[in-house]
């Protein structure tokens, strides 16, 4: 029994994960207006700093203005990711099918994940190319990319639970601002740390990059956690 | 004629597909069911009637596992509502006025969604199985936001059969159909009758009444009347429910 239980499950989660992904393929709501603010965002912060003079040496910020057009593009998509559930009443849908709550945090966190890291992919490359001039990254080439999926494990976590929270509230942009960024705090700090590590190298560069990565692993296990065990009373609220 | 759940139950045992005991629900300081008590066998149609705010929708939702109860208990096909919830949402179906289905997904991605989500076995042919049945076949590829009012409530009814529920809830089943489309759902409903029991609200005297075998009418939370439809005389059944509802008869 707790074998059919478990493949039940699975097959729920490749179910609500499939069908976030074709319809997002279908309507590209998210990556698009994700995709465009975040591009949008790099481009503001080169317009910002263009008047800073040659003394200024735009790397030492790179890494929180990265993680800042991040966290602002991920409460764009978090909340869109919910919305289309509550169309038509398919929260209500999915809330009566025989499935555990936590599958269904789990799977719309892994699709918000994958839509995350999509956009992430997308912004890497006008970043490098706005921020970063040649010879000018520091660090081993594998160093960015992973501590922009750690980051990406809590924002996603943290951020479905935030947006089921929210989408039914009458601000629900304002509501998840509200209660997402003072939660991110942690991970954000770990991030830019790791990342500027990464992007500056230099002494003791490599210990600090794991020093943030531990964090973030840190939390993305906790806020997980937490997640799992909170998805029930918040979505049945 | 005052509530008398005797008329309905025909005692607690497992002839009864729906217990309510009660039931009390509330949101803040207002009740917004308050002390409900009624019996359903299976096989029965019932009818619930009642004005807006009386408590309807919040019974089926509190009886559909969506809501849970703030005082009393429920069972449906023998299962609690709060501690049994995951295991009955496979026992009961819901067809609202809202069609609870995807737009973006096609007619049969969207049964075959939920087959998936109810662990449904061999999903592709009981899709096509339902599809067929709900005569839309030839549409399975087509968006469902293409779709008509009509052609969504149909949808509506095969995404609610997929498991084979014992229960069915329906919500106002029938708002905003064109006469062919009511036509329809009285022939599904006509045809899985025999096979199901159904709890439906209703703003249609007429059209609930001629579906019934039992009839609730609530207001202000409370059971103003509950009969089979047999005991009832449906002038003095109308004349209860103007009085409670304080409009006429739809």
């Amino acid at each position: 029994m707790a074998g059919d239980s478990a493949g039940l499950s699975m097959r729920q989660f490749k179910a609500i994960l499939r069908k976030d992904i074709v319809m997002e393929l279908r309507t590209k709501e998210m990556i698009t207006s994700m995709g465009i603010y975040s591009l949008l965002t790099m481009v503001i912060y080169q317009v910002a700093l263009s008047q800073s003079g040659t003394a200024f040496d735009p790397r030492n910020i790179a890494a929180g203005l990265l993680w800042l057009a991040f966290v602002f593009t991920s409460m764009l998509g978090l909340n869109r990711s919910l919305v289309h559930e509550k169309d038509q009443g398919c929260l209500e849908a999915l809330l009566l099918s025989p499935v555990d709550r936590p599958v269904i945090f789990f799977a719309k966190a892994t699709g918000n994940l994958v839509f995350l890291l999509i956009v992430q992919v997308l912004t890497i490359p006008v970043f490098a190319f706005l921020f970063l001039q040649q010879g000018s990254y520091a660090g081993e080439w594998w160093m960015i990319p992973l501590a922009l999926l750690a980051g990406a494990v809590g924002i996603a976590g943290v951020g479905t639970l935030l947006a089921t929270m929210s989408v039914n509230t009458k601000g629900k942009d304002f509501v998840l601002a509200v209660l997402f960024v003072p939660l991110m705090y942690p991970l954000l700090l770990a991030a830019v740390s790791a990342t500027s590590a990464a992007i500056l190298g230099g002494d003791g560069s490599v210990q600090q990059f794991w020093t943030g990565m531990s964090m973030m692993a840190a939390f993305d296990a906790i806020m997980l956690l937490a997640s799992f065990a909170l998805y029930e009373f918040i979505v049945g609220a | 004629m005052p509530p008398d759940h005797t008329l309905m139950a025909e005692s607690a045992t497992s002839d009864v597909a729906v217990e309510v005991r009660g039931l009390t629900r509330t949101f803040g300081v207002r009740k917004a069911l308050n002390e409900v008590t009624f019996d359903l066998p299976y096989g029965a149609f019932l009818s619930i009637f009642g004005p807006n705010g009386a408590g309807k929708t919040t019974l089926v939702k509190v009886l559909t596992t969506l809501t849970a109860p703030s005082k009393g208990t429920a069972r449906v096909s023998g299962y609690d509502v709060v501690a049994d919830a995951v295991e009955l949402r496979s026992q009961i179906g819901l067809i609202s006025h809202n069609p609870l289905l995807y737009p973006d997904l096609s007619a049969e991605e969207n049964l075959v969604f939920f087959a998936d989500m109810y662990g449904v076995a061999d999903a592709q042919s009981r899709v096509r199985e339902l599809l067929a049945a709900v005569e839309l076949d030839h549409r399975r590829l087509d968006l469902v936001r293409t779709f008509s009012r009509g052609m969504l409530q149909r949808l509506s009814i095969a995404r609610a059969l997929l498991h084979r529920p014992k229960v069915l809830f329906l919500d106002e089943p029938y708002s905003g159909l064109d006469p062919h489309a009511v036509d329809i759902l009285d022939n599904l409903i006509a045809q899985i009758r025999s096979d199901h029991t159904f709890v439906m609200i209703s703003h249609d005297l007429t059209k609930g009444l001629a579906l019934c075998s039992h009839t609730l009418i609530l207001a202000r939370g409370k059971v103003v009347l509950s009969a089979p439809r047999e005991e009832i005389d449906e002038a003095e059944f109308a004349d209860v429910y103007r009085a409670t509802v304080g409009m006429g008869v739809a």
